[in-house]
């Protein structure tokens, strides 16, 4: 079936045209993004349950953007009366008047920026999905998070508690400019296990992990596999020991690949950090990041996952951005105002938290393409090392190319073969190119997550998905 | 839609118990590349939070179901009551224990004095162009956030309260240079206010670590040596303790910390009090109430390492049988038993930049990248970037020394410095 636009967006388009048309009487571009994203949040654990009709991406909203005078501003509402546009337009224009004063009390000098392009374009899309969040049956999801707790509370040893989440929106958005009509609709959908689990030296172990994927809540089945495998992992957390520091040969699965992906060079290449001079990578376009088996795809087509949106929030259409090519940095990804200031081309990488938070260059699907090697192989390879799996958080460093990457935990590897110890939790950290640079072997097969958000600093969050294939190289670990 | 429309609505609908939140959030944001404006917003977000609760029984006994959503300002009523009929139907397959809503009335709590986002714009951005930059360092980008947030909460038993109070969030990334070589620092932080001189002084000092970060040699491989920490990372070693007293962590089984016996078998360094307060002078979270209309009493959570007391919200409080409960928002760590200056003394490694300092709240594991330390080591002092430290808290909090001296970042009042032991340090020089 198809995810319907919002029948909301539909009635209020023709009154945000008005406005727009009374605005650009007084700015010399404006634009206007709405949004009405409905969704909701299951959440089942063995003592605690809850249902909202709210998580991190519902929604309903307008933001208006104008430009004058070589500065960009933005103004975001929750209601715009329909029935007086002009007035709403004049109270646009006076509060945005007002700021303009404290700018000038503060002999504030502006960033000087062209006026963007505004290129015809109308589109409507609405994607398929099989199920919509607004008629998926709760209780039924419900008993099924229920049962899916109950068994992890069963199988996995040392369980305190075992929460079973899942989350849901159909996101409608509306992109209006002079020129452009953009019109899209999709749901997406994930869902998770968490386990608390606690041994007997009283050393607390955390599982996470989920599934997720730009489609309904039919997705959820995919958490029955997830709980099975859940009692293994969390036995091998229990009785994980602390990690020797120091460097050694790793192995990635594809979930810590993509966050390699992810912190390495996902925001090393998010280019309004270019235009801040943040970030290293600006230097090194069609120079050697990598080795020859590193090639890095980044955009919303890049993958149906939970960010598979046909256009960004500056109304630039979705692509598919090829980074890094056989270990060369080829370009980064760029929202529309950092694209006119680089003098570049947008890339559809421009993000929004919310309808109420400012656009940055943002990631969406960022990922490693595969290579021609089994993990076996890559296993059987390794003298010394670890097999890395489960990913716990990251943090980015575009200015020095610096990484780090918490892992939930290490199989330790000696003379090619696993020993069946286990090491947790693991920090990994080291030098970008170095890392990347010393990948020598890259498995056939591929994932890409979509259950983490992304922060810009320690703000903005934004869904994002990442992965790739197993890869082998050389990190420290402590 | 109007708050009046859903409460009218609320009051007939045929449910146990409900919570009505307005949030009105007024915002001016200012967003700044080397001093020159890249960008300014304004925001204005109003929406409605409810909460419906019904009861159920079936064999095992009765429960109380709780199903929210968020209404917006341009829901139609028929809108309006199909969630509230869809709250309705969801809350009966939510079967948690029974528990109540808080139900003491509230006097004097409805407090309306909308914050001037002009002049709390006009004191950051002033702020900003007076600190002392140089040829060799200065702000590269900044992002200031003002924010008036105005609250209008009322549940079935007739607690109400109105009120408003400002956040602030300061974001800004120094840089420094020498030699063709330019190194970044980056920090975020909440304010209640602008107090100028402090946060001018905060960035000066951002710009010192950045200058020394220029000359920083790799971090050695270093043994049972001490780290110390002296920034606002510290506030996520105070938060283990804050979340281990919440009673959904209690409950949740997340923490095992049991009232009146010490959190650790044996203590080697300081222990830790931690107060819950009402009121701390600067902190954005300055509120008579909880969200939930609990009244928000001082009071201590942990006393040198015992646990005094849990909190938290009314549900969760109602499980663990504490009476007059709330959320915690402000605390204050009390100061150990040394000076800033005997914990700086002997060998140890001070770090004042992480990439990013993480301590599980619910595992206590504790890691990050050094992205700049002080290491001091027979009598010298070498300064150091790369690198990480890893450890747990459960092992760190026997040992953990803190300072006399207490400093504040927003809604925490904590020791100035730090001293944890057993941490491990994985070095990255050759």
């Amino acid at each position: 079936m198809k995810a319907t636009f919002s029948t909301y967006l539909d009635s209020l388009i023709p009154s945000l045209k008005d406005l727009l048309a009374e605005l650009s009487k007084s700015f010399d571009y404006v634009s206007i993004l709405s949004t009405d994203s409905p969704g909701f949040r299951v959440s089942i654990s063995n003592n605690q349950k809850a249902v909202a009709g709210k998580n991190m991406t519902t929604e309903r909203g307008t933001v208006i953007r104008v430009y004058k005078d070589k500065l960009y501003s933005e103004v975001a509402l929750s209601e715009i009366d329909v029935n007086n546009v002009k007035g709403e337009a004049e109270r646009i224009k006076s509060i945005l008047d007002n700021q303009f004063d404290l700018l000038k009390e503060t002999s504030s000098k502006v960033y000087e920026t062209e006026i963007l392009k505004d290129e015809p374009l109308t589109l409507f899309k609405e994607k398929e999905t099989e199920e919509l969040p607004e008629a998926a049956d709760l209780e039924a999801l419900t008993e099924k998070f229920d049962i899916l707790c109950k068994e992890g509370m069963k199988t996995i040893p040392g369980a305190l508690n075992v929460i079973v989440t899942g989350i849901s929106t159909h996101i409608s958005k509306v992109f209006l400019s002079k020129n452009r009509d953009l019109r899209q609709s999709y749901v997406y959908t994930e869902g998770s296990i968490a386990a608390y689990a606690r041994n007997e030296a009283g050393e607390t172990k955390i599982y996470h992990e989920g599934v997720s994927g730009c489609g309904g809540p039919e997705i959820f089945e995919g958490l029955s596999d997830v709980v099975k495998k859940a009692g293994k992992v969390v036995s091998d957390l229990l009785s994980s020991e602390h990690i020797t520091p120091g460097e050694y040969e790793i192995i990635t699965s594809p979930e810590v690949t993509g966050l390699i992906a992810h912190e390495a060079f996902g925001h090393g290449v998010e280019m309004d950090m270019f235009v801040k001079e943040r970030a290293l990578g600006a230097q090194y376009i069609n120079k050697r990041v990598g080795s020859d088996l590193v090639t890095m795809h980044e955009g919303a087509l890049t993958d149906e996952s939970v960010t598979a949106y046909v256009f960004d929030d500056e109304g630039v259409l979705a692509g598919d951005t090829i980074e890094i090519e056989k270990g060369i940095l080829k370009t980064g990804i760029c929202d529309s105002l950092s694209a006119l200031r680089l003098n570049t081309n947008p890339t559809g990488n421009g993000k929004r938290e919310s309808f109420s938070h400012k656009v940055y260059t943002r990631m969406t699907n960022t990922t490693f393409d595969s290579g021609k090697d089994t993990l076996e192989d890559m296993i059987a390879s390794v003298k010394k090392g670890y097999l890395l799996e489960g990913m716990q958080s990251g943090m980015e460093d575009p200015k020095h190319w610096g990484i780090q990457c918490i892992i939930s935990r290490g199989h330790e590897i000696i003379d090619g073969a696993l020993t069946g110890k286990v090491v947790s939790p693991v920090v990994m950290t080291g030098y970008v190119p170095d890392l990347l640079g010393n990948i020598s072997m890259a498995s056939k097969d591929r994932e890409v997550f979509g259950n983490g958000a992304c922060g810009k600093g320690h703000k903005e969050w934004v869904k994002v998905a990442d992965g790739g294939p197993y890869l082998k190289t050389i990190a420290r670990l402590g | 839609m109007t708050f009046d429309l859903i409460k009218n609505k609320l009051d007939v609908l045929d449910c146990d118990a409900f919570e009505l939140t307005e949030t009105v959030t007024r915002g001016y944001e200012f967003y700044f590349i080397r001093h020159n404006l890249d960008q300014n917003r304004y925001t204005e977000i109003k929406s409605y939070t409810v909460n419906i609760y019904k009861k159920t029984k079936d064999d095992n006994g009765e429960y109380l179901g709780k199903a929210s959503a968020e209404l917006y300002p341009t829901y139609s009523e028929e809108d309006v009551d199909k969630v509230l009929s869809d709250l309705l139907f969801q809350a009966t397959l939510i079967k948690n224990p029974v528990f109540s809503l808080n139900d003491k009335p509230l006097e004097e709590v409805s407090r309306i004095n909308p914050s001037d986002l002009k002049e709390l714009s006009r004191a950051f951005i002033e702020m900003t162009n007076e600190v002392t930059e140089t040829e060799n360092k200065d702000m590269n980008s900044y992002e200031i956030f003002v924010k008036d947030i105005e609250k209008h909460f009322i549940n079935s038993n007739g607690v109400e309260y109105i009120r408003n109070y400002p956040a602030c969030v300061f974001e800004y990334v120094v840089n420094a240079r020498k030699d063709g070589h330019e190194v970044e620092l980056y920090r975020i932080g909440d304010y209640g206010s602008c107090k100028k001189a402090e946060l001018k002084k905060e960035i000066e000092d951002t710009l010192q670590f950045a200058e020394d970060r220029l000359v920083a040699l790799p971090t050695p491989k270093l043994t049972d040596i001490p780290v110390v920490l002296s920034t606002d990372v510290q506030v996520e070693i105070y938060n283990y303790f804050k979340e281990h007293m919440n009673a959904q962590y209690k409950v949740m089984n997340i923490s095992d910390w049991e009232l009146n016996k010490p959190i650790c078998d044996a203590f080697e360094g300081d222990r830790v009090t931690l107060e819950a307060v009402k009121y701390l002078p600067d902190s954005s979270y300055n509120f008579d109430v909880d969200t939930e209309g609990a009244f928000i009493n001082d009071r201590f959570l942990l006393k040198d390492g015992v646990p005094q007391a849990f909190y938290g919200s009314k549900q969760f409080s109602d499980y663990l049988e504490i009476e007059n409960s709330s959320n915690v928002y402000n605390v204050i760590v009390t100061g150990g038993s040394k000076s800033e200056d005997e914990l700086k003394q002997g060998d140890y490694l001070e770090i004042v930049e992480f990439s990013d300092f993480q301590v599980s709240a619910i595992g206590g594991d504790i890691a990050g990248e050094i992205r700049l330390g002080y290491l001091h080591k027979d009598g010298k002092t070498t300064i150091v970037t790369g690198g990480s430290v890893s450890g747990n808290m459960v092992d760190a909090a026997k040992k953990m020394e803190f300072s006399k001296e207490q400093t504040q970042y927003n809604n925490f009042k904590i020791p100035s410095i730090t001293k944890l032991y057993g941490t491990t340090i994985t070095g990255v020089a050759e």
